[in-house]
């Protein structure tokens, strides 16, 4: 959910309104905000699925320390998206495992 | 490869501060930094600083970041970032990968101010979508203007917990608890009052048995420990929350100071593992530098400070100033770093309990296990009088290294002294007119100003308020106390705004006089 009006810092300095792609569905975020704030924004909450144990991961420490937040961004996995800028017609898929493959090969679901 | 006078690694606080030192000096600085936007944490620091004017107080952490970026770009310091520093060799030499390649400088010398991390505990679902660390909290209201969630725990009652609880709320979220293992409240007690009296529950003695949710948080689950931290069984309590966040504690990223070969001690009074370094915040190799939260943590203050002995020290070091002139310079920062090390929270007090203030007072334990004061203790401490008409009522019950206050009156009607953690007291000769000076000056928010008796039957209560919306002279609704319990019906006659509170709002509100010693926050009825 986005602060409209804050009542120490007042209002944000946001970017254009662009269109980016999640798992294929259009959805809006602000150009420039980390892919992370723009997907928090629009309800996503759950970033990729480890390898192992197929548990889901999303926003753990927002500053692109913890790798929590790694997603597949126009066909490049690993990307901390807590810190990489949207920018418009990104395609940000769902991450499974450590690689750009669509699902985890026969791993535990 | 290039060559500068001080390579500093880090755009925090206590890094801009040793390359304004060291710029201001002649020496050709260079600094870098891994994130996209230089500052450190300091721009996701909302609250007003503490410390005296020397140490910036009563200024909110980002503008103190806006001053440090602004005296260093006029020194014409070179910030470069995105920049990762990846080795620290011999001779000083460093790598560092900027974008998709590697460069290679070297250093006459430089300094480490590379800051802390987070620390997390573990429980069952500590790894689910919705369990954040404060910092990441921080980030996304303070610098994103979203939302980490709308019913959230804390857990961790130390500065960091307590203050990320306060800017939750402020944001528009709802903090459910406040939870920590320890028996008592680790940071400052003010910061605990202004959460308690939100009505915000403490939890002490209580950690987080498990987190709900399948794949992402829907609720959580804490209890009661005991001695040895083992969970009391059938003491579990459960909140529906979005999110859980962990405010437990920073470690210092001193591993570019493990590689270049400094020597490197475990201190507990530092909080880690951190590298040895003498007077000017020099490490076991000449010319290497370490400042800031890398090596001991502590506040912001203190970090620039250390920033800026550093950049000192590497001055004279390079022959940029006399060893003279660094000597006068540098006691003058030293006498300041001392100031805010002094009072009960002071690095060498960690883990010592405390029973009296410097003065002699008993201090408030329901503060220590609660967040809040009882009506009998807060009686006892000199903040805390009683005269006709309106007067100051300072709820400052710790020694903590603070004394803006102080200088806000210019009727000089609080009396810190030249010890700047003593108990603020208020003058019973000097007469209050009201300005409200005080109460927006104080850091802790925990000056009130009261007129016990309006004659009318009723008493008067300024407070500070820094929530959205604001109320509106002619508001009613419900006065809450310390506690942040309902106590009586409000009326709100005035709220004051200028631009010397800076976003500290004054409220007044009138309640029935018998309330006047409790009534401490409005809360507009829904």
């Amino acid at each position: 959910m986005r602060i409209q009006e804050h009542p120490i810092l007042g209002t944000y300095d946001r970017g254009e309104i662009v269109s980016f792609t999640f798992d294929g569905k259009v959805l809006e975020g602000f150009e420039g905000e980390p892919i992370a704030m723009a997907l928090k924004n629009a309800g996503v909450m759950v970033h990729r699925y480890t390898k192992k144990e197929h548990k889901p991961r999303g926003i753990f420490c927002a500053i692109g320390r913890c790798t929590d937040c790694v997603m597949i961004v126009n066909g490049k996995p690993n990307v901390r998206t807590c810190i990489t800028p949207l920018e418009a017609g990104m395609e940000i898929c769902t991450q499974y495992g450590v690689s750009a493959e669509p699902s985890n090969g026969g791993e535990k679901k | 490869m290039k060559r500068y006078d001080m390579i500093i690694v880090g755009a925090g606080p206590a890094g801009l501060s040793a390359a304004i030192e060291s710029a201001k000096r002649g020496m050709h600085v260079i600094v870098y930094d891994e994130n996209a936007k230089p500052g450190g944490q300091l721009f996701k620091q909302i609250h007003k600083f503490f410390g005296s004017k020397e140490h910036k107080a009563k200024i909110r952490g980002f503008r103190i970041g806006d001053e440090l970026l602004a005296e260093a770009s006029a020194l014409g310091v070179e910030v470069v970032l995105n920049a990762i520093v990846i080795g620290l060799f011999s001779e000083k030499e460093v790598t560092v990968k900027i974008d998709e390649h590697v460069e290679h400088v070297k250093g006459d010398t430089v300094l480490i101010a590379t800051g802390a991390s987070e620390n997390m505990v573990t429980f069952p679902g500590w790894t689910l979508p919705g369990v954040i660390g404060a910092g990441a909290a921080q980030t996304m209201m303070n610098l994103h203007g979203t939302l980490p969630g709308k019913r959230v725990l804390m857990l961790g009652s130390g500065n960091v917990g307590l203050v990320v609880s306060f800017q939750l709320m402020q944001a528009g979220c709802e903090v459910v608890a406040l939870a920590d293992a320890a028996p008592r409240i680790g940071g400052y007690g003010v910061h605990a009052s202004k959460v308690s009296r939100c009505g915000v529950p403490f939890y002490l003695s209580h950690t987080i048995v498990s987190a709900d949710g399948d794949d992402h948080v829907t609720g959580v689950t804490i209890a009661e420990v005991d001695k040895n931290w083992q969970i009391i069984k059938g003491t579990e309590k459960h909140f529906d929350v979005d999110t859980i966040c962990l405010a437990v504690g920073l470690s210092p990223m001193s591993k570019l100071c493990d590689m270049a070969g400094c020597q490197m001690e475990d201190n507990p009074s530092k909080a880690d593992f951190v590298p040895t370094v003498n007077k000017y915040g020099e490490t076991s190799i000449s010319g290497i530098y370490a400042a800031g939260d890398v090596s001991g943590i502590e506040e912001a203050s203190s970090a620039m400070i250390e920033g800026r002995i550093a950049g000192i020290a590497a001055a004279a070091k390079l022959g940029f100033i006399t060893e003279e002139e660094c000597n006068i310079e540098i006691e003058k920062q030293e006498s300041a770093l001392e100031g805010l090390r002094q009072g009960m929270f002071a690095p060498g007090m960690r883990g010592k309990i405390i029973t009296e203030t410097d003065e002699g007072v008993e201090v408030s334990q329901n503060l220590l296990k609660k967040g809040f004061v009882t009506e009998e203790e807060i009686e006892r401490f000199p903040g805390v009088t009683h005269s006709e008409g309106i007067h100051p009522v300072i709820e400052c019950t710790q020694n903590i290294p603070c004394n803006p206050c102080q200088d806000a009156c210019s009727k000089h009607c609080i009396k810190i002294g030249s010890n700047i953690t003593a108990l603020p007291a208020v003058n019973p000769e000097a007469k209050c007119t009201g300005c409200g000076m005080c109460v927006a000056s104080c850091s802790g928010q925990a000056i009130f100003l009261v007129n016990e008796d309006c004659g009318d039957g009723t008493a008067e209560i300024t407070l500070p308020y820094e929530f959205l919306a604001l109320p509106q002279k002619g508001d009613k609704g419900i006065a809450l106390n310390r506690n942040g319990q309902k106590i009586c019906e409000a009326e709100v006659v005035n709220v004051r705004t200028a631009k010397a509170f800076d976003h500290t709002n004054l409220l007044t509100m009138k309640v029935p006089k018998e309330f006047a010693l409790n009534a401490r926050f409005f809360k507009k009825e829904a």
